[in-house]
Protein backbone atom coordinates (compact mmCIF):
# COMPACT_ATOMS: atom_id res chain seq x y z
CA UNK A 1 0.00 0.00 0.00
CA UNK A 2 1.50 3.54 -1.04
CA UNK A 3 0.82 6.44 1.23
CA UNK A 4 0.08 9.97 -0.53
CA UNK A 5 2.99 12.09 0.89
CA UNK A 6 0.33 15.36 0.56
CA UNK A 7 -3.04 14.67 0.66
CA UNK A 8 -5.83 17.14 1.07
CA UNK A 9 -9.85 16.92 1.54
CA UNK A 10 -12.48 19.52 1.29
CA UNK A 11 -10.15 22.07 2.46
CA UNK A 12 -11.46 25.24 3.17
CA UNK A 13 -9.90 28.23 5.37
CA UNK A 14 -11.71 31.38 6.51
CA UNK A 15 -10.40 34.52 8.25
CA UNK A 16 -13.02 36.43 9.26
CA UNK A 17 -15.83 37.03 6.13
CA UNK A 18 -13.22 36.46 3.92
CA UNK A 19 -12.88 32.86 2.52
CA UNK A 20 -8.83 32.40 1.40
CA UNK A 21 -9.12 28.71 0.51
CA UNK A 22 -12.40 26.91 -0.52
CA UNK A 23 -12.62 23.11 -0.48
CA UNK A 24 -9.37 22.05 -2.01
CA UNK A 25 -8.91 18.36 -2.72
CA UNK A 26 -6.46 16.81 -4.43
CA UNK A 27 -3.42 14.37 -3.75
CA UNK A 28 0.12 14.37 -4.18
CA UNK A 29 1.73 10.84 -4.43
CA UNK A 30 5.65 10.00 -3.62
CA UNK A 31 8.38 11.86 -5.59
CA UNK A 32 7.89 14.49 -8.42
CA UNK A 33 7.63 18.05 -8.91
CA UNK A 34 4.33 19.68 -8.32
CA UNK A 35 3.84 23.24 -9.18
CA UNK A 36 0.62 25.08 -7.35
CA UNK A 37 0.24 27.87 -9.79
CA UNK A 38 -2.08 30.68 -9.14
CA UNK A 39 -2.41 34.51 -9.02
CA UNK A 40 -1.35 36.66 -6.08
CA UNK A 41 -3.70 36.26 -3.75
CA UNK A 42 -5.08 32.90 -4.96
CA UNK A 43 -4.94 31.31 -1.95
CA UNK A 44 -1.51 29.54 -2.61
CA UNK A 45 0.08 30.60 0.43
CA UNK A 46 -2.64 30.23 3.18
CA UNK A 47 -3.35 26.70 1.38
CA UNK A 48 0.20 25.79 2.09
CA UNK A 49 0.58 27.27 5.82
CA UNK A 50 -2.66 24.51 5.84
CA UNK A 51 -0.80 22.00 3.98
CA UNK A 52 2.04 22.05 6.90
CA UNK A 53 -0.41 22.70 10.06
CA UNK A 54 0.62 26.13 10.24
CA UNK A 55 -2.50 27.49 10.14
CA UNK A 56 -5.80 25.44 11.31
CA UNK A 57 -8.22 24.35 8.68
CA UNK A 58 -11.86 25.93 9.19
CA UNK A 59 -13.28 22.84 7.66
CA UNK A 60 -11.44 19.83 5.74
CA UNK A 61 -8.74 17.55 6.34
CA UNK A 62 -5.42 17.29 5.40
CA UNK A 63 -2.67 14.54 5.90
CA UNK A 64 1.29 14.34 5.18
CA UNK A 65 2.69 10.88 5.11
CA UNK A 66 -0.71 9.80 5.93
CA UNK A 67 -1.16 11.85 9.34
CA UNK A 68 -2.27 14.84 10.71
CA UNK A 69 0.58 17.78 9.60
CA UNK A 70 -0.71 19.68 13.19
CA UNK A 71 1.95 19.40 15.87
CA UNK A 72 3.11 16.29 14.42
CA UNK A 73 6.57 16.43 15.14
CA UNK A 74 7.46 13.06 13.08
CA UNK A 75 5.67 14.07 9.87
CA UNK A 76 7.37 17.87 10.47
CA UNK A 77 10.01 16.43 10.83
CA UNK A 78 10.42 14.89 7.35
CA UNK A 79 9.13 17.98 5.21
CA UNK A 80 11.19 21.44 4.72
CA UNK A 81 8.61 24.77 4.21
CA UNK A 82 10.43 27.45 2.32
CA UNK A 83 8.57 30.58 1.74
CA UNK A 84 9.23 34.12 0.86
CA UNK A 85 7.52 35.54 4.02
CA UNK A 86 9.93 33.48 6.36
CA UNK A 87 10.94 35.50 9.49
CA UNK A 88 14.15 35.31 11.38
CA UNK A 89 14.73 36.58 14.49
CA UNK A 90 16.96 39.81 15.18
CA UNK A 91 20.91 39.87 14.87
CA UNK A 92 20.13 36.01 13.27
CA UNK A 93 22.66 35.79 10.00
CA UNK A 94 23.07 33.54 7.07
CA UNK A 95 25.09 31.80 9.19
CA UNK A 96 23.01 31.02 11.86
CA UNK A 97 20.17 30.06 9.11
CA UNK A 98 21.77 27.18 8.11
CA UNK A 99 23.44 25.93 11.37
CA UNK A 100 19.54 26.38 12.68
CA UNK A 101 18.58 24.26 9.45
CA UNK A 102 21.46 21.47 10.08
CA UNK A 103 19.75 20.93 13.75
CA UNK A 104 16.22 20.93 12.51
CA UNK A 105 16.69 18.72 8.87
CA UNK A 106 17.83 15.21 9.01
CA UNK A 107 18.73 14.50 6.22
CA UNK A 108 20.61 18.01 5.85
CA UNK A 109 24.11 18.19 3.27
CA UNK A 110 26.83 20.56 4.69
CA UNK A 111 28.97 20.12 1.93
CA UNK A 112 25.98 20.70 -1.09
CA UNK A 113 25.02 23.86 1.20
CA UNK A 114 27.99 25.16 0.76
CA UNK A 115 28.33 24.69 -2.35
CA UNK A 116 24.96 26.48 -2.80
CA UNK A 117 26.03 29.16 -0.66
CA UNK A 118 29.26 29.89 -3.10
CA UNK A 119 26.76 29.85 -6.20
CA UNK A 120 23.90 31.91 -5.21
CA UNK A 121 26.52 34.32 -3.47
CA UNK A 122 25.26 34.20 -0.22
CA UNK A 123 26.44 36.71 2.45
CA UNK A 124 27.03 34.25 5.35
CA UNK A 125 27.83 37.22 7.97
CA UNK A 126 25.13 39.48 7.35
CA UNK A 127 22.26 39.77 9.21
CA UNK A 128 18.99 38.57 7.58
CA UNK A 129 17.14 41.80 8.35
CA UNK A 130 19.75 43.74 6.10
CA UNK A 131 19.57 41.34 3.46
CA UNK A 132 17.87 42.52 0.16
CA UNK A 133 14.68 39.90 -1.52
CA UNK A 134 16.86 38.19 -3.51
CA UNK A 135 19.53 37.83 -1.22
CA UNK A 136 16.90 36.51 1.66
CA UNK A 137 15.51 34.26 -1.27
CA UNK A 138 18.79 32.88 -2.03
CA UNK A 139 19.25 31.54 1.93
CA UNK A 140 16.14 30.39 1.90
CA UNK A 141 16.72 28.26 -1.83
CA UNK A 142 19.92 26.89 0.15
CA UNK A 143 18.07 25.42 3.15
CA UNK A 144 15.50 24.07 0.61
CA UNK A 145 17.63 22.13 -1.23
CA UNK A 146 20.41 21.20 1.04
CA UNK A 147 17.83 19.77 3.35
CA UNK A 148 16.80 16.75 1.43
CA UNK A 149 13.19 16.58 2.97
CA UNK A 150 11.04 13.82 1.66
CA UNK A 151 8.92 16.54 1.12
CA UNK A 152 9.89 20.06 -0.12
CA UNK A 153 7.04 22.49 -0.04
CA UNK A 154 8.53 25.89 -1.61
CA UNK A 155 6.32 28.94 -1.91
CA UNK A 156 7.38 31.67 -4.13
CA UNK A 157 11.29 30.44 -3.69
CA UNK A 158 13.30 32.94 -6.10
CA UNK A 159 11.07 36.76 -5.10
CA UNK A 160 13.96 39.03 -5.55
CA UNK A 161 16.07 36.73 -7.75
CA UNK A 162 17.62 37.57 -10.86
CA UNK A 163 17.35 35.37 -14.50
CA UNK A 164 20.66 34.14 -13.89
CA UNK A 165 20.20 32.81 -10.14
CA UNK A 166 16.67 31.47 -10.83
CA UNK A 167 18.23 29.24 -13.52
CA UNK A 168 20.86 27.93 -11.09
CA UNK A 169 17.87 26.96 -8.39
CA UNK A 170 15.87 25.16 -11.01
CA UNK A 171 19.26 23.80 -12.56
CA UNK A 172 20.46 22.43 -8.76
CA UNK A 173 17.32 21.56 -7.53
CA UNK A 174 16.56 19.34 -10.77
CA UNK A 175 20.41 18.00 -10.31
CA UNK A 176 20.06 17.21 -6.39
CA UNK A 177 16.36 15.89 -7.63
CA UNK A 178 17.86 13.41 -9.99
CA UNK A 179 20.53 12.14 -7.00
CA UNK A 180 17.95 12.00 -4.10
CA UNK A 181 14.62 11.99 -5.57
CA UNK A 182 12.08 13.58 -3.57
CA UNK A 183 8.56 15.45 -3.31
CA UNK A 184 8.56 18.37 -4.02
CA UNK A 185 5.46 20.98 -3.90
CA UNK A 186 6.09 24.55 -5.45
CA UNK A 187 4.11 27.67 -5.63
CA UNK A 188 4.92 30.14 -8.86
CA UNK A 189 3.39 32.02 -11.07
CA UNK A 190 6.70 32.44 -13.27
CA UNK A 191 4.82 29.46 -15.06
CA UNK A 192 6.90 29.59 -18.32
CA UNK A 193 10.18 28.95 -16.31
CA UNK A 194 9.27 26.28 -14.50
CA UNK A 195 6.66 24.53 -17.03
CA UNK A 196 9.68 22.78 -17.98
CA UNK A 197 9.78 20.69 -14.56
CA UNK A 198 6.69 19.95 -13.68
CA UNK A 199 5.08 16.85 -13.43
CA UNK A 200 2.09 17.98 -11.95
CA UNK A 201 0.39 21.02 -12.05
CA UNK A 202 -2.21 22.16 -9.33
CA UNK A 203 -4.27 25.85 -10.33
CA UNK A 204 -5.76 27.51 -7.41
CA UNK A 205 -7.63 30.80 -8.23
CA UNK A 206 -9.77 32.57 -5.69
CA UNK A 207 -9.13 29.81 -3.42
CA UNK A 208 -10.43 27.05 -5.41
CA UNK A 209 -8.51 24.33 -7.23
CA UNK A 210 -9.20 25.00 -11.00
CA UNK A 211 -6.80 22.33 -12.49
CA UNK A 212 -5.48 19.32 -11.40
CA UNK A 213 -3.68 17.67 -14.07
CA UNK A 214 -0.56 16.12 -15.30
CA UNK A 215 1.87 18.29 -16.86
CA UNK A 216 2.49 16.53 -20.06
CA UNK A 217 -1.32 15.99 -20.70
CA UNK A 218 -2.17 20.17 -19.90
CA UNK A 219 0.86 20.84 -22.07
CA UNK A 220 -1.07 18.67 -25.25
CA UNK A 221 -4.78 19.72 -24.02
CA UNK A 222 -4.63 22.87 -25.78
CA UNK A 223 -3.95 24.05 -29.45
CA UNK A 224 -4.09 27.72 -31.04
CA UNK A 225 -5.47 28.09 -34.43
CA UNK A 226 -5.29 30.93 -37.00
CA UNK A 227 -6.32 31.32 -39.93
CA UNK A 228 -9.22 32.91 -42.33
CA UNK A 229 -12.33 33.65 -39.79
CA UNK A 230 -14.25 30.95 -41.47
CA UNK A 231 -12.39 28.39 -41.19
CA UNK A 232 -11.43 28.75 -37.68
CA UNK A 233 -14.94 29.16 -36.33
CA UNK A 234 -15.68 25.55 -38.39
CA UNK A 235 -13.26 23.72 -35.74
CA UNK A 236 -13.85 25.86 -33.13
CA UNK A 237 -17.74 24.55 -32.89
CA UNK A 238 -18.83 22.09 -30.31
CA UNK A 239 -15.66 22.71 -28.53
CA UNK A 240 -14.22 24.73 -25.72
CA UNK A 241 -12.92 27.97 -26.24
CA UNK A 242 -10.13 29.07 -24.03
CA UNK A 243 -9.24 32.73 -26.33
CA UNK A 244 -10.96 34.21 -28.91
CA UNK A 245 -9.31 37.28 -30.75
CA UNK A 246 -10.34 38.25 -34.56
CA UNK A 247 -9.16 40.90 -36.53
CA UNK A 248 -10.52 41.64 -39.74
CA UNK A 249 -10.98 38.36 -41.52
CA UNK A 250 -8.73 36.51 -39.66
CA UNK A 251 -9.29 34.69 -36.10
CA UNK A 252 -6.80 33.06 -33.65
CA UNK A 253 -8.86 30.78 -30.96
CA UNK A 254 -7.49 28.13 -28.26
CA UNK A 255 -9.16 24.99 -28.26
CA UNK A 256 -8.78 21.92 -26.05
CA UNK A 257 -9.21 18.77 -26.67
CA UNK A 258 -8.25 18.76 -30.57
CA UNK A 259 -6.93 14.89 -31.63
CA UNK A 260 -3.88 14.64 -34.15
CA UNK A 261 -5.55 13.89 -37.03
CA UNK A 262 -7.74 16.92 -36.48
CA UNK A 263 -4.08 19.49 -35.99
CA UNK A 264 -3.27 17.59 -39.20
CA UNK A 265 -6.68 18.60 -41.25
CA UNK A 266 -6.67 21.87 -39.83
CA UNK A 267 -3.53 22.43 -40.96
CA UNK A 268 -4.31 21.20 -44.19
CA UNK A 269 -7.18 23.81 -44.21
CA UNK A 270 -4.69 26.74 -44.53
CA UNK A 271 -4.79 27.25 -40.46
CA UNK A 272 -1.54 27.72 -38.06
CA UNK A 273 -1.36 24.90 -35.82
CA UNK A 274 0.10 26.05 -32.50
CA UNK A 275 0.60 24.53 -29.55
CA UNK A 276 -0.18 26.35 -26.07
CA UNK A 277 2.25 26.87 -23.51
CA UNK A 278 1.12 26.22 -20.12
CA UNK A 279 1.44 29.47 -19.33
CA UNK A 280 -1.42 31.20 -21.54
CA UNK A 281 -3.29 28.06 -20.92
CA UNK A 282 -3.48 28.63 -17.63
CA UNK A 283 -4.18 32.46 -17.89
CA UNK A 284 -7.10 31.56 -20.29
CA UNK A 285 -8.13 29.55 -18.18
CA UNK A 286 -8.77 31.25 -14.81
CA UNK A 287 -9.31 34.58 -16.73
CA UNK A 288 -12.20 32.30 -18.22
CA UNK A 289 -13.34 31.62 -14.48
CA UNK A 290 -13.35 35.17 -13.68
CA UNK A 291 -15.34 35.88 -16.78
CA UNK A 292 -18.22 33.16 -15.79
CA UNK A 293 -18.42 34.01 -11.93
CA UNK A 294 -19.24 37.89 -13.58
CA UNK A 295 -21.64 36.25 -16.12
CA UNK A 296 -24.16 34.67 -13.47
CA UNK B 1 3.17 1.18 3.68
CA UNK B 2 5.59 2.88 1.59
CA UNK B 3 9.81 2.39 1.77
CA UNK B 4 10.07 5.54 2.74
CA UNK B 5 8.59 5.31 6.30
CA UNK B 6 11.13 2.88 7.18
CA UNK B 7 14.47 5.11 6.44
CA UNK B 8 13.58 8.05 8.30
CA UNK B 9 15.57 9.18 11.19
CA UNK B 10 13.07 8.91 14.06
CA UNK B 11 13.97 12.41 15.75
CA UNK B 12 13.67 11.64 20.01
CA UNK B 13 11.64 14.26 21.81
CA UNK B 14 15.21 15.57 23.41
CA UNK B 15 16.63 15.79 20.53
CA UNK B 16 13.49 17.98 19.53
CA UNK B 17 14.05 20.50 22.66
CA UNK B 18 17.64 20.79 22.57
CA UNK B 19 17.13 21.68 18.16
CA UNK B 20 14.96 24.61 19.91
CA UNK B 21 16.94 25.93 22.72
CA UNK B 22 19.76 25.86 20.55
CA UNK B 23 17.72 27.99 17.82
CA UNK B 24 17.19 30.25 20.94
CA UNK B 25 21.35 30.72 21.07
CA UNK B 26 22.43 30.58 17.93
CA UNK B 27 22.78 33.49 18.03
CA UNK B 28 24.08 34.07 21.81
CA UNK B 29 24.77 37.54 21.61
CA UNK B 30 21.77 38.67 23.51
CA UNK B 31 20.97 35.82 26.04
CA UNK B 32 24.42 35.10 26.86
CA UNK B 33 26.81 37.41 26.08
CA UNK B 34 25.45 40.58 25.83
CA UNK B 35 23.90 41.12 29.75
CA UNK B 36 27.43 40.54 31.47
CA UNK B 37 28.76 43.27 28.95
CA UNK B 38 25.88 45.59 30.44
CA UNK B 39 26.70 44.36 33.95
CA UNK B 40 30.24 45.31 33.59
CA UNK B 41 29.41 49.01 32.76
CA UNK B 42 26.65 49.30 34.72
CA UNK B 43 28.78 48.10 38.09
CA UNK B 44 31.84 49.95 36.88
CA UNK B 45 29.89 53.17 36.62
CA UNK B 46 28.30 52.35 40.11
CA UNK B 47 32.02 51.52 41.35
CA UNK B 48 33.20 54.55 40.30
CA UNK B 49 29.99 57.03 41.37
CA UNK B 50 31.01 55.22 45.20
CA UNK B 51 34.43 56.38 44.76
CA UNK B 52 33.53 60.29 44.26
CA UNK B 53 31.34 60.12 46.93
CA UNK B 54 34.10 58.58 48.83
CA UNK B 55 36.42 61.27 47.18
CA UNK B 56 34.33 64.05 48.10
CA UNK B 57 33.29 62.86 51.60
CA UNK B 58 36.48 62.00 53.05
CA UNK B 59 37.64 59.35 55.38
CA UNK B 60 35.00 58.67 57.93
CA UNK B 61 32.34 60.86 56.23
CA UNK B 62 30.03 58.27 54.65
CA UNK B 63 27.82 56.17 57.01
CA UNK B 64 28.16 52.42 57.70
CA UNK B 65 25.88 50.63 55.12
CA UNK B 66 25.75 54.05 52.65
CA UNK B 67 26.70 51.92 49.36
CA UNK B 68 24.06 48.96 50.61
CA UNK B 69 21.16 49.94 49.00
CA UNK B 70 21.64 49.57 45.21
CA UNK B 71 19.16 48.68 42.91
CA UNK B 72 21.97 48.46 40.07
CA UNK B 73 21.44 44.68 39.42
CA UNK B 74 17.64 44.66 38.96
CA UNK B 75 17.87 45.71 35.60
CA UNK B 76 18.35 42.11 34.36
CA UNK B 77 15.10 41.79 35.46
CA UNK B 78 13.39 43.74 33.10
CA UNK B 79 15.78 43.27 30.60
CA UNK B 80 14.94 39.21 30.67
CA UNK B 81 11.32 39.85 30.42
CA UNK B 82 12.17 41.21 26.86
CA UNK B 83 14.11 38.87 25.90
CA UNK B 84 10.91 36.52 26.63
CA UNK B 85 8.58 38.54 24.97
CA UNK B 86 11.11 38.62 22.08
CA UNK B 87 11.84 35.09 21.91
CA UNK B 88 7.98 33.68 22.06
CA UNK B 89 7.66 36.22 18.75
CA UNK B 90 10.21 35.60 16.68
CA UNK B 91 11.74 32.78 17.36
CA UNK B 92 8.60 30.79 17.29
CA UNK B 93 7.53 32.17 14.06
CA UNK B 94 10.98 31.12 12.79
CA UNK B 95 10.93 27.81 14.73
CA UNK B 96 7.25 26.88 13.17
CA UNK B 97 8.68 27.57 9.58
CA UNK B 98 11.91 25.56 10.54
CA UNK B 99 9.44 22.50 10.88
CA UNK B 100 9.00 22.55 14.81
CA UNK B 101 5.60 21.80 16.38
CA UNK B 102 4.13 24.69 19.11
CA UNK B 103 4.77 22.12 21.49
CA UNK B 104 8.37 21.05 21.07
CA UNK B 105 8.91 25.00 20.65
CA UNK B 106 7.07 25.97 23.92
CA UNK B 107 8.74 23.00 25.85
CA UNK B 108 12.69 23.38 24.56
CA UNK B 109 12.08 27.37 25.73
CA UNK B 110 10.96 27.12 28.72
CA UNK B 111 13.50 24.64 29.26
CA UNK B 112 15.95 27.96 27.70
CA UNK B 113 14.08 30.06 30.49
CA UNK B 114 14.95 27.64 33.65
CA UNK B 115 18.85 27.04 32.40
CA UNK B 116 19.16 31.04 32.51
CA UNK B 117 17.19 31.30 35.12
CA UNK B 118 20.42 28.81 36.76
CA UNK B 119 22.88 30.83 34.02
CA UNK B 120 22.37 34.37 35.97
CA UNK B 121 21.51 33.24 39.53
CA UNK B 122 24.73 31.24 39.79
CA UNK B 123 26.43 33.50 38.27
CA UNK B 124 25.19 36.33 40.04
CA UNK B 125 25.51 34.77 43.29
CA UNK B 126 29.30 34.41 42.59
CA UNK B 127 30.15 37.76 41.86
CA UNK B 128 28.14 38.41 45.44
CA UNK B 129 30.05 36.06 47.01
CA UNK B 130 33.02 37.97 45.06
CA UNK B 131 31.52 41.27 47.01
CA UNK B 132 31.75 39.19 50.61
CA UNK B 133 35.35 38.26 50.26
CA UNK B 134 36.63 41.66 49.40
CA UNK B 135 34.73 43.52 51.68
CA UNK B 136 32.15 45.38 49.13
CA UNK B 137 34.49 45.67 46.66
CA UNK B 138 36.91 47.11 49.33
CA UNK B 139 34.10 50.10 50.01
CA UNK B 140 31.48 48.23 51.51
CA UNK B 141 29.87 48.57 48.31
CA UNK B 142 26.59 46.51 47.59
CA UNK B 143 25.41 45.79 43.61
CA UNK B 144 25.16 41.98 43.42
CA UNK B 145 23.35 41.58 46.93
CA UNK B 146 22.28 44.43 48.12
CA UNK B 147 19.59 45.50 49.84
CA UNK B 148 17.76 43.00 51.81
CA UNK B 149 19.10 39.82 50.41
CA UNK B 150 22.62 41.41 51.76
CA UNK B 151 22.41 39.24 54.95
CA UNK B 152 21.09 36.39 53.35
CA UNK B 153 23.18 33.18 52.94
CA UNK B 154 24.92 32.87 49.03
CA UNK B 155 22.80 29.88 48.88
CA UNK B 156 19.49 31.77 49.67
CA UNK B 157 20.66 34.60 47.69
CA UNK B 158 20.98 31.81 44.28
CA UNK B 159 17.59 31.24 45.24
CA UNK B 160 16.39 34.62 45.33
CA UNK B 161 17.83 35.40 41.74
CA UNK B 162 16.60 32.40 40.61
CA UNK B 163 12.83 32.48 41.46
CA UNK B 164 12.45 36.00 40.73
CA UNK B 165 14.26 35.46 37.23
CA UNK B 166 12.12 32.52 36.30
CA UNK B 167 8.86 34.48 37.20
CA UNK B 168 9.79 37.49 34.66
CA UNK B 169 11.03 34.63 31.95
CA UNK B 170 7.34 33.17 32.27
CA UNK B 171 5.49 36.76 32.95
CA UNK B 172 7.47 37.49 29.76
CA UNK B 173 6.31 34.03 27.84
CA UNK B 174 3.05 34.93 28.66
CA UNK B 175 2.85 38.09 27.15
CA UNK B 176 4.65 37.36 24.40
CA UNK B 177 2.10 34.63 23.85
CA UNK B 178 -0.64 36.86 23.77
CA UNK B 179 1.11 39.12 21.20
CA UNK B 180 1.20 36.14 18.98
CA UNK B 181 -2.18 34.91 19.44
CA UNK B 182 -3.27 38.53 19.21
CA UNK B 183 -1.47 41.10 18.57
CA UNK B 184 -1.16 44.58 20.02
CA UNK B 185 -4.68 44.54 20.60
CA UNK B 186 -4.34 41.59 22.84
CA UNK B 187 -1.59 43.20 24.57
CA UNK B 188 -3.95 45.97 25.65
CA UNK B 189 -6.83 43.96 26.71
CA UNK B 190 -4.35 41.99 28.93
CA UNK B 191 -2.71 45.32 30.70
CA UNK B 192 -6.07 46.33 31.04
CA UNK B 193 -7.65 43.29 32.57
CA UNK B 194 -4.59 42.99 34.90
CA UNK B 195 -4.81 46.56 35.67
CA UNK B 196 -8.51 46.34 36.87
CA UNK B 197 -7.75 42.99 38.79
CA UNK B 198 -4.97 44.66 40.38
CA UNK B 199 -7.48 47.81 41.49
CA UNK B 200 -9.85 45.02 42.88
CA UNK B 201 -7.61 43.44 45.09
CA UNK B 202 -6.34 46.70 46.49
CA UNK B 203 -10.25 47.73 46.60
CA UNK B 204 -11.03 44.50 48.46
CA UNK B 205 -8.08 44.49 51.05
CA UNK B 206 -8.57 48.23 51.97
CA UNK B 207 -12.54 47.38 52.34
CA UNK B 208 -11.70 44.68 54.71
CA UNK B 209 -9.47 46.70 56.36
CA UNK B 210 -6.74 44.16 56.17
CA UNK B 211 -3.64 45.93 55.15
CA UNK B 212 -2.05 45.57 58.01
CA UNK B 213 -2.21 41.62 57.81
CA UNK B 214 -0.61 41.87 54.47
CA UNK B 215 2.12 44.40 55.86
CA UNK B 216 2.82 41.56 58.40
CA UNK B 217 2.78 38.81 56.11
CA UNK B 218 5.99 41.22 54.00
CA UNK B 219 7.71 42.36 57.14
CA UNK B 220 7.17 38.81 59.03
CA UNK B 221 8.19 36.47 56.13
CA UNK B 222 11.85 36.02 55.08
CA UNK B 223 12.61 36.71 51.54
CA UNK B 224 13.14 33.51 50.33
CA UNK B 225 9.80 32.43 51.45
CA UNK B 226 8.29 35.69 49.78
CA UNK B 227 9.79 34.24 46.18
CA UNK B 228 8.74 30.59 46.82
CA UNK B 229 4.89 31.66 46.52
CA UNK B 230 5.83 32.91 43.10
CA UNK B 231 6.16 29.63 42.42
CA UNK B 232 2.51 29.19 41.97
CA UNK B 233 2.28 32.01 40.01
CA UNK B 234 5.08 31.62 37.79
CA UNK B 235 3.57 27.77 36.73
CA UNK B 236 0.26 29.81 36.05
CA UNK B 237 2.10 32.50 33.60
CA UNK B 238 3.94 29.26 32.11
CA UNK B 239 0.48 27.19 31.31
CA UNK B 240 -1.33 30.33 30.21
CA UNK B 241 1.46 30.95 27.93
CA UNK B 242 1.69 27.00 26.92
CA UNK B 243 -2.15 27.10 26.54
CA UNK B 244 -2.15 30.19 23.85
CA UNK B 245 0.71 28.91 21.94
CA UNK B 246 -0.94 25.71 20.84
CA UNK B 247 -2.88 27.42 18.68
CA UNK B 248 -0.84 29.80 17.65
CA UNK B 249 -0.32 30.88 14.08
CA UNK B 250 2.99 32.39 12.59
CA UNK B 251 1.19 34.69 10.62
CA UNK B 252 3.35 37.75 9.34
Amino acid sequence: MTVNVVEARGLTKRFGSVEAVTDVSFSVAEHGICGLLGRNGSGKTTLMHLLTGQEFASSGRSTLFGESPVENAAVLGRTCFIKETQTYPDGFRAKHVLRAASWVFPHWDAELADQLVVEFDVPLGRRVKRMSRGQRSAVGVVVGIASRAELTIFDEPYAGLDAVARHIFYDRLLQDYGIHPRTILMSTHLIDEVADILDRVLVIDDGRLMIDADADELRGSATTLAGRHSAVQGFAEGREVLTWDSLGGLATVTLTGLTEAEKSAAQAAGLDVVPVSLQQLIVGRTRGAAREEIAS
Amino acid sequence: MTAIVDTVPHVPLTKRWANVLRIHVANPWPTLVTPWLIFTAIFGLNYAIWRIVLMAAGTGGVQPGAFQDNGGATWILFYMVVVAVQSMNQTFRFAIGFSSTRRDYFLGTATLFVGLSAFYAIGITLLAGAERVTGGWGVEGGFFAPAFVANLPLVQVAYVYFATLLFMFFLGAAVGSVFVRWGANGILVFIGSLAVVLVATVWFVTKAGDWGTVGSFFADTSVPTILTWSLPVTSVAAFVGYALMRRATPRA
